[in-house]
């Protein structure tokens, strides 16, 4: 039975796109499903079941999880605030070409939205039609804002960066317990610094490619010019968003509490700027809650299917599949590659972080111990498959957002280069795995592995040592 | 069907009123960094009255966000179903899924949540109270699961 797991995610991903429905209510209702014929077939053990509302009460209280509501409030101030209207004029009006302007805000605002579809959102409504009035035809257009999107994928201290160092962690400390080896568990801050070199090389060549095909494009600048207020808003927030990355990437205050004073400066902007209105406080507040409720209810499900995907003892046999890749680390790392850029066709980021990486990492990551490099790579494939036509994440909701929607070839043609850059990044980070290392301090370089000769508890005491978590919550 | 609208009210506003409880959390989580770092008290007692907000909070919400029609979903083939297909895998689909699973987590979680209430459990860490209703939260959680599924099967007929 250890391949019913399999057949679980194939039921799901048939359910998924024949129903519908939820992905939460279709993870619910699959692991349902084949819980009751793994009891009646006597596969699993009810016992493992039970574990359930442990696991549940565990995600209620883990610390991290709390940035989900603050990213989100964050993604639904700036969707409805000025604010990336205003630092776009400022752009423009530093010198920099519209599509260059569009990829900083991108740059700047990304690691504070919620998710690519918030970024999607925000951008199309607020800069695309400002791009549109300067002339960039429309296909260009929808490729910056889809690449603008994505840049929060890969540039800390972003949710879906903090929820995939989370289920990193998670993986890392199952490889190690079945490797016995004793390495420094991958935390989320490892993963930011990771990201960080990587992230700065493809902003660095989308910049340039936006300024090479910018350099002869006829553009009509309107003459509006910002006001001296808008200067200073658009400064503050400029350093307001680098102090809270540089702050999470030296270490001085945690991610859950970046997000919180990003949401709070935010809300304090808005009121002290009288954009945020009694209807749209309330829209916002609506906003955030249905949309964590969403993330929340994934994570919840994903949590049952994984349960039963290990009750089945699936996950062993993921393990005996991938120690038969052949190619070592790299092997590994191309087979994570692969499944995430074919899972990224059909599932947002969160479902990609909630399901596949639970499952396919822990098999991984006894094969390539390279946590971080791991990662780095997992997020640069994610970002990559949201931008391939027709059917990137990033792609299909740019061109559902955009008041003239743009044709596939155009959009194709003009994402092209973009696409070129990421393969560049992401090449180079296969071939050099040291680029996913060069932001780390050296106080954090892991110390050389050695083979664990005590018992499991002992090791994951240390792990949780290492970690500074706290003790598993009595029942 | 009068009383199941309302339930369905009851459920609405009962969901509905926690939005504003994202406010705390922020505020709360805020202020965790300068208690720690700065005035060197506080801060973990902030950091577990957050957690127990987060809690009711999520809890709350996964109905909010069912209510809302907000979950996350792949309709590239179903979007070209009839409406009336549609609703019906909607309704019946939805049910199917989720009251099985919310009636396990229920059978199971109430006599823990049960047990921590009666105690008015603490954090174990830092013994300061409330950590009981990170456990009712998540039966919380799968009650109004239930609830809402049997609502929008009840209720669409």
């Amino acid at each position: 039975m250890e391949s019913a797991g399999l057949w679980m995610l194939l039921a799901v991903a048939i359910v998924l796109l024949a129903s519908g429905l939820p992905a939460y209510a279709v993870l619910m209702g699959v692991s349902c499903l084949f819980a009751v014929a793994g009891l009646l077939a006597g596969a699993i053990d009810y016992g493992v079941l039970t574990a359930l509302p442990t696991r549940i009460v565990g995600l209620l209280e883990t610390d991290l999880l709390q940035t989900l509501p603050l990213y989100v409030f964050m993604g639904a101030l700036l969707n409805r605030l000025p604010l990336a209207d205003r630092l776009f004029r400022c752009g423009v009006a530093l010198g920099g070409s519209p599509s260059i302007a569009t990829l900083g805000l991108g740059a700047l605002l990304a690691p504070m939205n919620g998710s690519v579809g918030a970024s999607v959102a925000m951008l199309s409504r607020s800069v695309a039609p400002k791009l549109e009035a300067r002339g960039v035809p429309a296909a260009e257009s929808t490729a910056l804002v889809c690449v603008a999107s994505t840049l929060g994928v890969v540039i800390p201290p972003s949710l879906v960066l903090i929820l995939l160092g989370d289920a990193m962690m998670r993986a890392h400390t199952e490889a190690t317990n079945v490797t016995r080896e004793m390495v420094r568990i991958v935390n989320t801050q490892d993963v930011f610094r990771g990201a960080l070199v990587p992230a700065g090389m493809f902003l660095l060549l989308s910049l340039g490619v936006a300024w090479w095909l910018g350099r002869t494009a006829p553009t009509r600048a309107p003459a509006e010019r910002p006001r001296a207020m808008e200067w200073a808003i658009a400064a503050v927030a400029a350093l307001f968003v680098v102090g809270l990355l540089a702050g999470v990437a030296a270490g001085y205050f945690y991610a859950v509490e970046a997000a919180a004073m990003g949401g709070t400066a935010l809300l304090l902007f808005g009121l002290a700027t009288g954009d945020l209105r009694g209807g749209m406080f309330g829209d916002v507040l609506r906003d955030t809650m249905a949309v964590s409720g969403a993330l929340f209810a994934l994570f919840v499900a994903a949590t049952t299917f994984t349960l039963l995907f290990r009750a089945f003892g699936t996950d062993h046999l993921l393990d005996a599949w991938v120690k038969l890749v052949p190619g070592g680390a790299t092997g590994a790392a191309i087979t994570v590659l692969v499944v995430f850029a074919l899972s990224a066709f059909v599932l947002d980021a969160f479902e990609i972080v909630f399901v596949i990486v639970p499952i396919v990492m822990p098999p991984v990551l006894t094969r390539a111990p390279d946590a971080v490099w791991i990662s780095v790579l997992a997020l640069l494939a994610l970002q990559a498959s949201f931008l391939v036509p027709p059917s990137g994440y990033a792609v299909m909701m740019a061109r559902s957002q955009m008041k003239q929607r743009t044709a596939i070839g155009p959009l194709a043609r003009s994402l092209a280069p973009y696409i070129s850059a990421q393969l560049v990044v992401l090449a180079l980070v296969v071939l050099i795995p040291r680029l996913a290392h060069l932001a780390e301090p050296k106080s954090t370089a892991a110390p050389p592995a050695a083979k664990i000769d005590d018992d499991d508890d002992a090791a994951r005491k240390r792990f949780n040592d290492m970690l500074n978590l706290p003790p598993p919550p009595e029942e | 069907m009068g009383w199941i609208d309302k339930v369905d009210r009851t459920v609405g506003a009962l969901v509905g009123s926690a939005r504003w409880l994202v406010l705390p959390v922020a505020l709360i989580l805020f202020l965790q960094w300068p208690l720690r770092d700065f005035v060197r008290a506080g801060s973990r007692e902030a950091n577990d009255l957050g957690q127990w907000i987060f809690a009711l909070y999520v809890s709350l919400a996964m109905t909010f966000a069912t209510r809302e029609r907000a979950h996350l979903a792949v309709d590239a083939i179903a979007h070209d179903y009839p409406p009336a297909v549609r609703a019906f895998i909607d309704r019946w689909g939805g049910f199917a899924c989720v009251a099985p699973w919310a009636c396990f987590m229920i059978w199971t979680v109430a006599p823990t949540a049960w047990r921590s209430a009666l105690l008015l459990e603490k954090f174990s860490e830092t013994l300061n109270p409330g950590y009981f209703l990170i456990k009712v939260a998540a039966l919380l959680l799968a009650v109004l699961a239930l609830i809402q599924a049997l609502i929008d099967v009840m209720r669409q007929r």
